[in-house]
């Protein structure tokens, strides 16, 4: 699975380093962002091919930064990764083409971005 | 027909009027003083018939007819004396006097010849003396009424004055022969006077009585309306009671909310407590389970079992009606005084109006109540909904890491056994297994609290311990924190652990909520007979409106929720509980400049010196450490 880039944007860093890891040892290319401003920076570099998306954040969260990504007229697909029960609503709140909810293990969270990168 | 005569045929027209209207009162309601007042009006209504009809029977009406006359007409300073009676009490030897002097009045008109002026001359000294005694004893009685009682009784006291004064000016003008028309037509007008004030006394017209009402009726109104929302029962029966009373101008009130489950009915008394008695006990019992109202004159003898009880609150005379309402029975209002009603029309209906706005008022109270208990019911859901979708999403947050960290190093390990471990993932995996063991036994801690308190082992303390022991437990957070302790020792009985469990809360919110900002300060000291402990930190503060409930279990600040996913809305739920079972508070007051400031106030222990401190600790209490160097 050739060069199939995935921002994490999660406040909890702890959570952004097992993500990062799970995902690099199944090959994806990965970057991480704190918050929403963040990851917006982090776009602005390079646009990934699927955002792994958390909800509740400081500074902007993931409503504000799925709004501002959808304004600036970007398509790319965000899978929403919250612990909350709402996930399937917010994930349809946002447009998100899929959520994974926490706890997730590998088959959950691979699959959940596989779904989601466009077809290469 | 004079302007004179139509006077007099105007004033003895209302006179008879008046009698038949007293009377009508009288066979419906038959007091005795309405009786009297029959009497009174009787007497005076009977010489304006005779006097008016002698021409047509007699012509030249014969000499004894004179007398008969004058016999009618002093009855009325006799009836007088009843009612004077009736109102306010006349020693008994008066009215025995006052009889035995009608007696002999009217003797005296019949055997002395007619005209005779001895009798005119003892006629009017017997209407000025009853009438001048009357009037003063109105008067008093009114003094000691209130709202359209007092009004009523001042009517009577103006037409009393007026009557024995018309009376007395026209016999006094008869005597001389002369027949003065200015003494006339000041008898007529007097007279008129006294008839109309006699009226507005004795049978008020409605639209009076509705004007004359009204003052009490507000300030009833004014001084029950806010009851609905005070909070104690007791309290606010108490002051309905009193409200009755005030506006009833009787000596007392006394209001029963029943419990038909028990048969009982509860009464606020003075002292702050209710006093239960069987549903059917004492007056009000009586008015309670006739549901009808009931008028107790002489509530001792009406009621002989509960004497004493009457007796002591003074209550000769009491009047109860069912406080009902729609016929739901909800309780009795009974209006007690020590002396009987004046006007006791007025005092019914004033009392079951009263009974129909206690009702309306208790229903209303048991309605808010009601919806109170509701919104609890539905805000304790509410919370419990919101912390089991807070306590399942903190425990998922650790958990991902740990199931993720798990998973990699299963994967790890399978694909390459010889390879060193990933050290990093390691500590992750052990960090979020704590943070998960802390969330569990801090949901179990609220728990316990909960259900009757966590065990404290409490031990006399220095609180300067427990502020300089934060470097100790927070590490890289102890350069974040400003400490600052007084030189002296700050002693208190305290369950350490627990307090601080309490400091390293508040810590970790100040630094939680207040990233970037100015370092957060604690301080402890020594105050008023108080051990004071404050973190002030200069983060986001909390708003206005939410500051009373941030100690309330399960509770978080709008404006935390965005911060960070962590909090469990427990933290100062705990805090709060573990402070308030050492008998101390805790409260939060904003931080001049923005932030907020945590204070913790719990009880000074005394600086005792007959206390050995134990060897192990160091010896604060300064006399008692001189001592124990004076030993050593």
């Amino acid at each position: 699975m050739p060069d199939v880039r995935v921002l994490i944007v999660d406040d909890e860093p702890d959570i952004r380093a097992t993500v990062s890891a799970m995902l690099e040892i199944e090959g994806y290319r990965v970057e991480e962002a704190a918050n929403g401003a963040d990851a917006l920076r982090a776009i602005e570099r390079q646009m990934p091919d699927v955002i792994l998306l958390d909800m509740r954040m400081p500074v902007l969260d993931g409503w504000g930064f799925a709004h501002e990504l959808r304004e600036r007229g970007h398509r790319t697909p965000i899978v929403v990764m919250t612990a909350a029960r709402d996930a399937a609503r917010w994930a349809a709140d946002i447009s998100a083409s899929d959520f994974v909810a926490k706890p997730f293990g590998f088959d959950d969270l691979v699959s959940a971005v596989e779904r989601a990168r466009p077809a290469s | 027909m004079s302007a004179l005569e139509l006077i007099s045929l105007v004033t003895q027209a209302l006179f008879i009027g008046l009698f038949l209207v007293v009377l009508r009162d009288a066979v419906r309601n038959r007091t005795r003083a309405a009786v009297d007042t029959t009497l009174l009006f009787g007497s005076v209504a009977a010489v304006v018939a005779v006097a008016r009809l002698s021409p047509i029977l007699f012509g030249q009406p014969p000499a004894w007819f004179a007398s008969l006359l004058l016999l009618l007409l002093t009855l009325a300073p006799y009836a007088m004396l009843r009612l004077v009676d009736d109102f306010s009490g006349t020693p008994r030897f008066v009215l025995a006097v006052g009889g035995a002097v009608y007696v002999a009045i009217a003797a005296l008109g019949f055997a002395l010849p007619a005209q005779s002026q001895l009798h005119q001359l003892a006629i009017i000294a017997w209407f000025l003396a009853v009438g001048g005694y009357a009037a003063i004893a109105f008067d008093r009685a009114r003094r000691r009424t209130r709202g359209i009682t007092r009004r009523r009784m001042r009517a009577i006291v103006v037409g009393a004055g007026l009557f024995v004064g018309a009376i007395v000016v026209l016999l006094a003008d008869a005597m001389t022969g002369e027949r003065t028309i200015a003494l006339q037509v000041l008898a007529q007008v007097a007279g008129l006077g006294a008839v109309m004030a006699f009226f507005l006394g004795f049978a008020p017209p409605s639209w009076v009585r509705r004007a004359w009402r009204e003052p009490d009726l507000r300030a009833f109104l004014e001084s029950s309306v806010h009851l609905v929302s005070v909070g104690d029962d007791h309290l606010a029966v108490s002051q309905l009671q009193h409200a009755v009373a005030a506006a009833a101008g009787a000596d007392g009130a006394s209001i029963g909310v029943a419990d038909p489950q028990e048969s009982v009915i509860r009464y606020a008394s003075q002292t702050g407590e209710w006093l239960t008695y069987p549903d059917d006990a004492f007056i009000a019992g009586a008015a309670y389970t006739q549901q009808r109202r009931v008028i107790a004159v002489d509530a001792a003898a009406v009621d002989p079992e509960h004497a004493q009880t009457y007796a002591t609150t003074n209550a000769r005379t009491v009047i109860a009606a069912p406080v009902t309402r729609d016929g739901r029975r909800i309780g009795v209002l009974a209006v007690y005084a020590d002396r009987a009603p004046i006007f006791i029309e007025e005092d019914l209906w004033l009392i079951e109006l009263f009974a129909d706005h206690v009702a309306v008022l208790l229903e209303a109270r048991d309605l808010a109540r009601q919806a109170g208990l509701l919104e609890a019911r539905e805000e304790a859901a509410r919370l419990k909904e919101e912390f089991l979708s807070a306590a399942a999403h903190d425990l998922r947050t650790p958990l991902t890491v740990v199931l993720g960290q798990a998973e990699l190093l299963e994967r790890r390990v399978a694909s390459d056994p010889s390879r060193p471990v990933d050290a990093a993932g390691v500590a992750r995996l052990a960090n979020e297994a704590r943070r998960l063991r802390d969330l569990v036994s801090e949901m179990l801690d609220a728990q316990r609290l909960e259900q009757g308190g966590i065990i404290m082992d409490r031990r006399l303390a220095d609180l300067r311990d427990v502020v300089e022991a934060i470097g100790l437990r927070h590490g890289d957070d102890a350069a974040a924190v400003e400490v600052r302790a007084p030189a002296d020792p700050v002693p208190a009985s305290v369950d350490m652990t627990r307090i601080q469990q309490v400091i390293d809360n508040l810590i970790e919110n100040a630094l939680k909520y207040g990233p970037g900002a100015a370092r957060p300060e604690l301080s402890v000291w020594a105050a008023d007979g108080e051990a004071r402990m404050a973190v002030i930190d200069h983060g986001v503060g909390i708003p206005e409106a939410e500051q009373d409930r941030i100690f309330e279990r399960f509770y978080r600040a709008s404006n935390a929720q965005g911060i960070t996913d962590t909090g469990m809305g427990l933290g100062l739920y705990i805090c709060r509980r573990i402070v308030e079972e050492h008998g101390g508070r805790i409260w939060m007051e904003p931080t001049p400049g923005g932030g907020s400031t945590f204070q913790v106030s719990l009880p000074l222990e005394p600086v005792r010196d007959d206390v050995e401190s134990p060897a192990d600790q160091p010896s604060w209490t300064p006399s008692g450490g001189a001592e124990a160097m004076v030993d050593a």
